[in-house]
């Protein structure tokens, strides 16, 4: 009937084919990158092996001479590549010991780590939109209402969770062991500190895709003949999934290989360590193996997620036939977004007038005060001051890099087959060496850092839009309105970007304080806010080292940045122009014979009135509905 | 189709205890030894060092330090307390004639049972030589070994070289027993080396094991074996410490300090001085008043005080108070120019993050040039991402923390590298004629009480210049719990455990 809409189901081998292109190309990157960053390999190497050690001319000449560095970046790249055909990936510059051995073992830590933590995220997500799916279940479904608290979760940065459960759970308490690697109750907590962040951002998309599917037909006709409501949310929330899985197989590779903070804090010998070091010290043999194992896991999950996305979907995507998901409605309007911009203007207003870069070693780390209403810092400087100054530039350039990676991640997220494979390269890459090369292609000027992180940021936008799209493009609403005679570009938008905007931008919302933080996160480098700045991010990291004797240094910007991500997300609630309600307020003639899903919009249940035959307890999610 | 789903669980179950038997490996392997008392009731110590091998316990790189301090290696002689040579593998010396030195070896074993014999020491040290990139300690030396008798090495340098035996006591000129000589010029160490302890086991950089060598020359070892973790976070490492996971945990962060148990933060004063170094060769400090006006403008004890939290002195002089002898030999800074008015002058300020201090002790620093009339921009990077900047003077001033022992305990070396003309280090690029003069004067001296004055001599100059504001002498944090005794205290960060400790 409808014409076949295109599916998941690419053709492997141009894919695979575009996949190694991409690899490759990461992989000569690095072989270049001591060329393009400028920066004397044999300088950071001999830093590498000891710092106290004076860059002679002599000791440089010796170490060149050793790794063979003359011979330029295309012969070295050469060489390993060809070692590497044989499984030799060559030996580290810094150490002299063969790389894959260690990469190897690295890499194994960091899989059991990241498995961990993913069972924690998990949790964190159920634990999330338990009220969602329970509501759902009991004929109830809700708004996404599931905002503030997620989102405060995930916009902890991981190095203040990893510390704050070190000190606190391993240190004064006890109860669990604070670091090293020995055994499985070594994992806990560097799992909880890397999962629970996680697991927010995930429960948080899960549960603004959940009430579309509770509000789809199936779901009516089941509850109306009388299913269990336990099977229906069981339903609902394999229909949402898929949605969320690109997502998904990005947190395993980005949990592998980009846990450094929490390696660090717990002492763990991971890939984040490794690869992050070798970046710093240019140890190529090292990055290279580093990165190309994350690569190939990057491959193995985002066919994986693929794969569970086609299983848990099946056929529907190839004939074209699901329901689309959407939201019941506008949530419902709360004041929480005015509360929680009311509080972090109050915070910034106030801290305008005060002077944020004045020292006062003699008042350092005091608490919270009349005369410092969040204390001082490590050297005597107002809090409040620092957070209210540094509001403006933390926010202007993460709203803009944010903007960027969003605009990015839609439009490649239309084309999936192309970005897929970019995705998840772009994703693979560990953020330093991210880092590393944009500055080695863009030289170190002042918009490098925001190059650098809305070079990776708008990867996860363009996973989530792309899976989003897939599905979007499988409705049964979209093969009828081709089927009247509209126009790719008609569809595009004024069906398909009206469905996969609202839930990509509030995801590129939610991820807003971690752009923030990534920004601070290139300081070493050279690039970016250098202190004195009050950038947010900045502030938490100077402060951490005093987070236990002066909590409230540590708690202030966490708390502006948690303050943000709540804001960000419950306000994104309503991204829709004033009066103008997107798909309710259309046109109905354009409407009357794809209408099915109307009724569903309405938060209340009634009566289904459809023409479709209720959705099967188990299977694909609206079988055959378009027949 | 409901049957199949108990039944896949069940398979599931069945599956945990082989996975958990396969995932068993992913971890670092346990400390296998039994913590409890052997039978000489000492105790296994476990310590947490900062760094960690960098090149496989090469003994010519940063890791030689890690093996001296581990009390794996030694040379033919080391430092004592005051910072003169003291007798070590080797028990006594003479000096032949200018270029040439005697070695008397004592009568000792390496911990593979090999005897230590003046050939063997003759081929450590030649080894060592040949060594590329060349020790540190040998930097500008060129330095020939050859056995003289069954337990005498003579040792010849190609220029006159007064202070060979405080160079021999580096730790990358440690003497290894010739079965640890491979083909290709590595070195190791594993099993081969003179100290009180042996290395048995290496786990990549996350630790190491160690067992006490019975037949140390010096006597056995109090305690039967260390385990070294190597813990990069300053703080994860205060934590070990805290939570009785470690005895003993080397370099702690200032920031920590105050949260450690009441007696366990021991103090050791270093040979670090960290200085503000001032570009004399272009920029605003090309001009000495402008160098005096930022010199005056510095309130070192602000730093030492509350950056520092009191582990610090206030800057003195290049060499600070842990090398005794230079207290009584200083001299006052001659020939300063007077202080300008600065008017505004903008000065690019450099330092690194390695050491997570500097940059607040950069951010005071510019307060406080700011308040004097300066206009001070930061930049705070990676050290290896800035030092070369900061050598090739594409700063106007740069903070660093230097060891002015380097790896010869020698003072007059880090004089020539980092202030003369033609020094590698030359941070501040001084090139005077007075301080290269006075330097090489120092450097021709054998004596080494006259050296030391001549060295504090030649610091006078250098100060003289304002080249170079020492701001604050650092002392280590070394954590050490209370059931422990007999940890040194080493300014020269060379040793951390003897035969005495135990715990």
């Amino acid at each position: 009937m409808s014409p076949t809409p295109r599916s998941l189901i690419s053709r492997p081998g141009p894919t695979a084919l575009w996949r190694a292109v991409l690899a490759a190309g990461v992989l000569c990157a690095i072989g270049l990158l001591p060329w393009l960053a400028r920066t004397d390999p044999a300088l950071t190497v001999l830093k590498a092996r000891s710092a106290d050690r004076d860059p002679t001319p002599e000791a440089l000449a010796a170490v060149r001479d050793r790794l063979g560095l003359d011979a330029g970046p295309l012969r070295l790249l050469g060489r390993w590549l060809g070692d590497l055909a044989h499984g030799d990936a060559g030996h580290s510059w810094i150490s002299g010991s063969a790389v894959l051995p260690s990469v190897v073992q690295a890499l194994g830590v960091s899989l059991l780590l990241m498995a961990v933590a993913l069972t924690a995220a998990l949790g964190t997500a159920a634990l999330v939109c338990a009220r969602t799916l329970w509501r759902g279940a009991a004929g109830r479904p809700t708004g996404s209402r599931t905002g503030g608290v997620a989102a405060t979760l995930a916009s902890l940065p991981e190095f203040l969770t990893a510390s704050v459960l070190a000190t606190v759970v391993g240190v004064q308490l006890g109860w669990l062991p604070a670091l090293g690697w020995y055994g499985p109750q070594w994992l806990v907590l560097p799992a909880l500190a890397l999962g629970v962040p996680a697991g927010a951002l995930l429960g948080r998309l899960l549960g603004d895709a959940l009430p579309g599917a509770f509000a789809e037909p199936w779901a009516l006709a089941a509850s109306a003949r009388g299913l269990p409501g336990r099977r229906i949310a069981r339903q609902a929330l394999r229909r949402s999934f898929p949605g969320l899985l690109p997502n998904l197989g990005l947190f395993v590779v980005g949990l592998t290989g980009g846990s450094v903070a929490v390696e660090q804090i717990f002492d763990i010998p991971g890939l984040g360590r490794l690869t992050l070091q070798a970046a710093i010290a240019q140890d190529l043999p090292v990055l290279q193996a580093g990165t190309l194992a994350l690569l190939l896991l990057a491959a193995v999950a985002g066919g994986a997620a693929r794969g569970t996305a086609r299983l848990l979907l099946g056929p529907v995507l190839r004939d074209g036939a699901l329901a689309s998901p959407h939201r019941p409605g506008p949530p419902a309007r709360s004041p929480l977004p005015f509360a929680y911009g009311a509080v972090l203007l109050g915070v910034v207003v106030a801290g305008l007038p005060r002077d944020p870069l004045a020292l006062d070693t003699a008042a350092r780390l005091r608490p919270p005060s009349w005369a410092h209403p969040f204390g001082t810092d490590a050297l005597g400087r107002d809090l409040l001051a620092r957070v209210g100054h540094g509001a403006l530039t933390t926010l202007a350039l993460a709203l803009a890099v944010s903007a960027a990676a969003l605009l990015t991640g839609v439009v490649l997220g239309l084309v999936p087959r192309v970005s897929g494979a970019a995705v998840d390269t772009v994703n693979a890459v560990p953020p330093v060496l991210a880092g590393l090369l944009v500055a080695g292609v863009a030289g170190s000027g002042p918009y490098t850092p925001a190059l650098a992180v809305a070079a990776v940021a708008w990867a996860p936008l363009a996973a989530h839009a792309g899976a989003l799209l897939t599905q979007e493009r499988a409705t049964a609403h979209l093969a009828a309105t081709r089927a009247l005679g509209a126009g790719p570009l008609y569809l595009l938008r004024h069906e398909l970007l009206p469905a996969v905007l609202p839930p990509v931008t509030r995801h590129a919302l939610l991820r807003l304080p971690g752009v923030a933080l990534a920004l601070a996160s290139l300081g070493f480098l050279g690039l970016g806010a250098q202190p004195p700045s009050p950038e947010w991010g900045l502030l938490l990291a100077e402060n951490l080292p005093y987070a236990e004797r002066a909590p409230w240094a540590v708690l202030a910007p966490a708390a502006v940045l948690a303050l943000l991500g709540a804001l960000a997300v419950s306000a994104a609630g309503g991204v829709r122009l004033p009066g103008r309600r997107p798909r309710r307020g259309r046109p109905a003639r354009r409407r009357s014979r794809q209408q099915p899903r109307h009724p569903s919009r309405h938060p209340s249940r009634q009566p289904s009135r459809q023409p479709e035959p209720a959705a099967p307890a188990h299977g694909t999610a609206a079988p055959g509905s378009a027949r | 189709m409901r049957s199949v789903r108990p039944r896949r669980w069940a398979a599931c179950l069945l599956l945990t205890p082989l996975l958990t038997g396969t995932l068993s490996g992913c971890f670092a392997p346990a400390d296998s030894s039994d913590p409890k008392a052997d039978s000489t009731g000492g105790k296994r110590l476990r310590i947490a060092l900062a760094f960690p091998p960098s090149e496989s316990f090469s003994p010519y790189g940063a890791d030689a330090t890690l093996l001296s301090r581990l009390g794996v290696t030694e040379g033919l002689t080391k430092l004592d307390g005051n910072g003169a040579p003291a007798p070590a593998l080797a028990e006594s010396w003479t000096q032949e004639d200018a270029r040439t030195w005697q070695f008397t070896l004592r009568d000792a074993r390496f911990q593979d049972g090999t005897p230590l014999t003046g050939a063997a020491a003759a081929t450590a040290l030649t080894r060592a030589a040949q060594a590329s990139p060349a020790p540190a300690a040998l930097s500008g030396v060129s330095l020939t070994a050859e056995a003289s008798g069954e337990r005498r090495v003579r040792v010849t340098t190609a220029t006159p070289d007064p202070a060979l035996p405080l160079r021999l006591a580096g730790p990358s000129l440690a003497v290894l027993s010739p079965k640890a000589y491979g083909k290709q010029g590595a070195a190791d160490p594993v099993g081969h080396a003179t100290g009180p302890f042996t290395l048995t086991k290496v786990d990549g950089s996350t630790s190491a094991a160690l067992d006490r060598f019975d037949d140390y020359w010096g006597g056995r070892a109090q305690a039967p074996g260390i385990d070294a973790r190597f813990i990069a976070d300053g703080t994860a490492r205060a934590n070990a410490l805290r939570t009785g996971e470690e005895d003993v945990a080397e370099a702690l962060p200032f920031a920590q300090a105050a949260s450690l148990a009441k007696g366990t933060g021991r103090e050791v004063p270093t040979a670090r001085t960290t200085s503000l170094y001032l570009n004399t060769a272009s920029g605003p400090f090309a001009d000495p008043e402008l160098r005096a006006a930022a010199r005056a403008a510095i309130d070192t004890s602000v730093l030492a005080e509350n950056v520092y939290e009191g582990y610090a002195d206030p800057g003195q002089g290049i060499f600070g108070p842990a090398l005794t002898w230079a207290a009584g030999k200083r001299q006052q800074p001659t020939g300063r120019a007077s202080a300008a008015q600065p008017h505004g002058a903008t000065v690019r300020l450099a330092t690194y993050d390695n050491r997570p201090e500097l940059p607040e002790v950069a951010q005071v620093l510019q307060q406080q040039l700011e308040k004097a009339g300066f206009k001070v921009t930061l930049t705070v990077r990676e050290s290896s991402r800035v030092e070369g900047d900061a050598l090739a003077g594409k700063f106007d001033a740069f903070i660093g923390a230097r060891n002015t022992m380097l790896d010869t305990g020698d003072p007059v070396s880090v004089l020539a590298s980092d202030y003369t003309c033609d020094g590698t280090y030359n941070m501040a690029r001084l090139c005077d004629k007075n301080v290269d003069k006075a330097v090489a004067a120092a450097d021709a001296l054998a004596d080494q009480d006259k050296r030391r004055d001549a060295a504090m001599a030649a610091e006078a100059r250098i100060l003289g210049t304002d080249a170079v504001v020492p701001l604050v002498h650092q002392r280590n944090i070394l954590g050490v719990s209370t059931t422990v005794s007999g940890v040194l205290l080493d300014p020269y960060e060379r040793t951390v455990v003897a035969t005495g400790t135990r715990r």
